[in-house]
């Protein structure tokens, strides 16, 4: 019983060069590159703008199928298409097409009602004019609103950059 | 046996006069994007160039542009239309900010609006740092217009597509 056990164990991590284990590393090398480069994309995140729920120098994928059947949602984190196809930016989706954002005293109000956001955690005290999202737009913002409101990179963003989600 | 060495000998002079004529004669396409290579080679600075270095490279940025360029950037007060020889003057200013420069373009879409106007969809990534010793790290999606002008593509126009509008 244990020498089959062990054989069948060096067979599997050492097998026989034949011609199906050649064949079976093609398909699992050609799946492995289409699935990580169309379907789930490897993200390293650089900067601290979506701190402390995505700290900088962390590793995630962006799952390309989330919004394939839906929308994004209010509170989403969603990865957005910022320059060719390599370079994305990580944000939170705040506001829906329609919608009014508005920063006062670093509070996010949508349609003039505050909106609680417990994923901020640094203090704030931003303030920004009340402005619509246009259609076919959603409004993303970073959880980090610690920084200066001009060091941080937010808006609306068309609905035909939004690549997908992070996987965790 | 003969047959198959004239064969052979037949799919090397095919092999090499399609790589000749690649090489000599470029597609439209190459050209642009050799206007990008040499755009990319002439912005970029090493530490410590020497004055007559950067007159030339002042001088190729210059050479590379349309008599007219028109710059559009959200958020900058850079926007509008200028001049062959104020473009080589803002280049020459802009570079001076820096101790070492890098500009490399990805992802370039080639398209053919017109025969003599070409549209271009592409990513800049500028790094270097600054004589003050700050890291300068940038990359921002562009479409850029070249317009083929006695035989040279020349850029016209730069846009700088802003993608988070606040």
């Amino acid at each position: 019983m244990g020498k089959v056990a062990f054989r069948k164990i060096r067979l599997f991590l050492l097998p026989p060069l034949t011609k199906r284990f050649f064949v079976r590393i093609l398909i699992i090398a050609i799946a492995a590159y289409l699935f990580f480069s169309y379907i789930c994309l490897p993200l390293q995140i650089k900067g601290n703008s979506m701190e402390p729920t995505y700290p900088s120098r962390g590793i995630n994928f962006c799952w390309r199928l989330r919004y394939l059947f839906s929308e994004p949602r209010r509170h989403d984190v969603v990865v957005v298409r910022f320059a060719g196809s390599k370079v994305m930016l990580l944000k939170r989706v705040v506001g829906l097409e329609g919608e009014q954002i508005e920063f006062r005293h670093g509070k996010l109000l949508v349609d003039g009602d505050p909106l609680e956001e417990p994923y901020v955690v640094y203090p704030c005290n931003w303030n920004l004019p009340p402005r619509k999202v246009d259609k076919g737009c959603v409004y993303v913002v970073g959880d980090n609103r610690g920084m200066p409101i001009e060091n941080h990179y937010f808006g609306q963003a068309s609905m035909e950059r939004i690549m997908g989600g992070p996987v965790w | 046996m003969v047959k198959s060495k004239h064969l052979i000998l037949a799919f090397l002079i095919v092999i090499v006069g399609l790589s000749a004529a690649f090489l000599f004669f470029p597609s439209e396409e190459k050209k642009v994007q050799k206007r990008f290579a040499l755009l990319s080679e002439h912005v970029s600075k090493k530490p410590g160039e020497n004055t007559f270095t950067m007159a030339n490279k002042v001088k190729g940025i210059g050479a590379l542009f349309a008599e007219n360029c028109n710059f559009t950037v959200s958020d900058y007060s850079l926007s509008g239309n200028y001049t062959r020889e104020e473009i080589s003057g803002i280049a020459f200013r802009g570079r001076g900010h820096f101790s070492s420069l890098r500009l490399k373009f990805y992802d370039s879409k080639v398209s053919f609006l017109e025969r003599d106007l070409a549209r271009v969809n592409l990513t800049a990534r500028l790094t270097g740092k600054s004589v003050y010793g700050e890291q300068v790290d940038e990359t921002r999606e562009l479409i850029c217009h070249l317009k083929n002008i006695e035989k040279k593509w020349l850029f016209s126009s730069f846009e700088v597509i802003e993608v988070l509008k606040r």
